[in-house]
């Protein structure tokens, strides 16, 4: 999809009438902030690849990975639903972030084709993984699994 | 390192690729959009992905149902709600439909096992290409075989403002705001496919043309196809270029006469430049290794191989001088020059009878020869032309256009009336033309045409 990198060039270009936030720019939001304190910490986005390493591979808790991107709409569903199953499990297994335009080589290396993909990881191994939109109950089915095998 | 290095991820060069993966071959590619003056850039897939085709064609349809929800109030559809047109919603759809045609390239090319480089390739010395990403880190890459499939570039007027205020179709088809009150420069299918669309939706949309319409098509259809836009609302400043864009509060086009001394001068929301699109030829160092370019217009001369005057480089698509400029054409010339490198094939892209599509506001598809191109070759008294104007059913209760709908072919006398050239104006003209393109490869004749019993009621019968 198209981007706009020169925001500034743009927005001097009034009088036309611009959308106040500016272009669309792809901008991850922070974890969604989903009431308790525990989902803020539970969920993150990964910044690069040596962050994946870090907070992800070398976790001592599972992590169950979103892979999405900014143009797929199940994805726009699925991630809010499993960020909330997994604030419900406060802090027992926590969740990644990751943009496949932004962060192609990790989707690569996790052989990513359509999202979005969830991967289960617990110690740096991926046990479990599902591609495509699920409803809470599986998401919650999926989470107990990897919490408690 | 590599059988083969290919600059370009178009559809050219994304199928020549392909191809030679299959065939065994170690295969690179590489990709990389130079932002437009305004900033935008786009993903893998080349110009008809991103900017060219597929938007367009989407575009081109929400005008269309724009038009059909007018109709549909004949057919008895019944609503209060006035219906009106957000353009961003339309843009995020599209672009968001883009987006994964993006990914899905990257993941194709992963699974055939070909190297991906969103870098700006250029030559250094033979075989040899330097390779620049985004963020200056540069790599060096050599191979045996290299494929030129950079494609072009719109073409920009030279006149003050242009870059800083006027807009491309490189824009376009992203822009996140609507463009309101536009003027279109150019009289290319691109202008006009462009105009249409944004006329369609509801815009207040004026062409300015320096001479004729569709330069290259045959000029009757061409005609006719202004003079349907023209009742439809799209105003045609004919025979006048913009000789300055500046912004004293709008933005403001002043444009001379090529016939005169009478100026023009207006205010619109947005200037649509398509007067032309140059090949990405000038800087990628052809020079270096003696690759010959058409000094004219940058093009590259190919043999019927596709290959230039330095034997281990070819060139696909856009880029070549004197071929079609289609994504099809492109796709077929790349996947058979794999062929014959690595699969012992010695089949060579037939660049005749091409079929193709203008997807104005009323359709124009045609297949072989226009009309003057076909005098030019066979001499007028050897021609015969059938003609006919016709009315669509649909057309008829919503009371739209009649005697505006029209076929032609021309037919060779000479050679059993052979058809030699196939044009139709209408709806659907792509979906039309495409059986009409086999059967012309296959020898289509008069004779043939009218023994083939028609599918009633439609407008290709």
């Amino acid at each position: 999809m198209a981007q706009r990198l020169m925001v500034r060039r743009l927005l001097s270009l009034t009088p036309r009438t611009l959308p106040p936030q500016g272009p669309l720019a792809p901008c991850a939001p922070p974890g969604r902030l989903f009431g308790t304190s525990a989902s803020w910490r539970s969920t993150f986005n990964v910044q690069d690849g040596s962050d994946f390493q870090d907070r992800v591979v070398n976790n001592p808790k599972p992590v169950v990975v979103d892979f999405h991107a900014q143009w797929c709409g199940p994805c726009k569903i699925l991630g809010p639903r499993l960020e909330k199953m997994v604030a419900k499990h406060e802090g027992k297994v926590l969740m990644a972030k990751v943009d496949i335009d932004d962060h192609t080589d990790l989707a690569i290396e996790y052989e990513v084709s359509a999202v979005p993909t969830v991967l289960a990881m617990k110690n740096g191994d991926v046990v479990d993984k599902f591609v495509g939109i699920k409803d809470e109950d599986q998401l919650e089915a999926f989470l107990k699994k990897l919490i408690g095998a | 390192d590599y059988d083969l290095i290919i600059i370009g991820g178009g559809s050219g060069g994304l199928a020549c690729s392909k191809e030679a993966a299959a065939l065994g071959k170690k295969v690179m590619v590489l990709d990389y959009v130079v932002p437009t003056p305004l900033g935008t850039s786009w993903g893998l897939g080349g110009t008809c992905v991103n900017v060219g085709c597929i938007p367009k064609k989407l575009m081109h349809q929400a005008a269309l149902l724009g038009q059909a929800l007018q109709d549909s109030r004949k057919y008895g559809w019944q609503y209060e709600e006035q219906v009106k047109h957000n353009w961003e919603v339309m843009v995020e759809a599209i672009q968001n439909y883009i987006g994964s045609l993006n990914w899905g390239y990257r993941v194709s090319l992963r699974e055939k096992s070909v190297t991906y480089l969103n870098s700006y390739g250029e030559f250094i010395e033979p075989h040899k290409i330097k390779a620049t990403n985004r963020k200056g880190q540069v790599t060096y890459h050599t191979a045996e075989t290299f494929v030129l499939a950079t494609g072009e570039r719109p073409r920009y007027m030279g006149i003050p403002g242009d870059k800083e205020y006027c807009i491309t179709s490189d824009d376009l088809f992203s822009l996140p705001y609507c463009p309101g009150k536009t003027l279109v420069v150019g009289a290319s299918y691109v202008a006009l496919e462009c105009a249409g669309f944004l006329a369609g939706l509801g815009l207040d949309v004026t062409v300015m043309v320096r001479s004729i319409l569709l330069r290259g098509f045959d000029q009757e259809m061409a005609e006719k196809i202004g003079a349907h836009m023209e009742t439809h609302g799209v105003k045609f400043i004919r025979k006048f270029v913009p000789v300055q864009a500046s912004m004293p509060g709008r933005l403001k086009v002043t444009a001379k006469s090529t016939e005169g001394p009478e100026v023009f001068e207006e205010e619109y929301n947005t200037v649509l430049i398509a007067i032309g699109r140059d090949a990405c030829t000038r800087n990628i160092g052809l020079d270096t290794i003696g690759v010959k370019i058409n000094e004219k217009n940058g093009k590259v001369p190919v043999n019927d191989e596709e290959q230039t005057n330095v034997p281990y480089v070819y060139a696909i698509g856009d880029i070549l001088d004197g071929k079609l400029e289609l994504t099809p054409v492109a796709i077929q010339a790349g996947k058979l020059l794999a062929r014959r490198l690595y699969g012992g094939s010695s089949t060579k892209c037939d660049y005749i009878n091409v079929p193709t599509t203008v997807f104005t506001p009323l359709e124009y598809g045609s297949c072989g020869m226009a009309e003057e191109r076909a005098i030019e070759e066979y001499g007028k008294q050897n021609l015969e032309v059938y003609h006919s104007l016709f009315w669509p059913l649909e057309w008829t209760v919503p009371g739209r256009d009649n005697n505006t709908c029209y076929a032609k072919i021309i037919c060779n006398k000479h050679d059993n009336n052979r058809v030699v050239g196939f044009h139709v104006l209408g709806p659907n003209a792509g979906e039309v033309t495409q059986g009409f393109a086999a059967a012309i490869k296959c020898g289509l004749t008069k004779e043939l045409l009218d023994e083939t019993i028609g599918i009633h009621p439609t407008c290709a019968e």
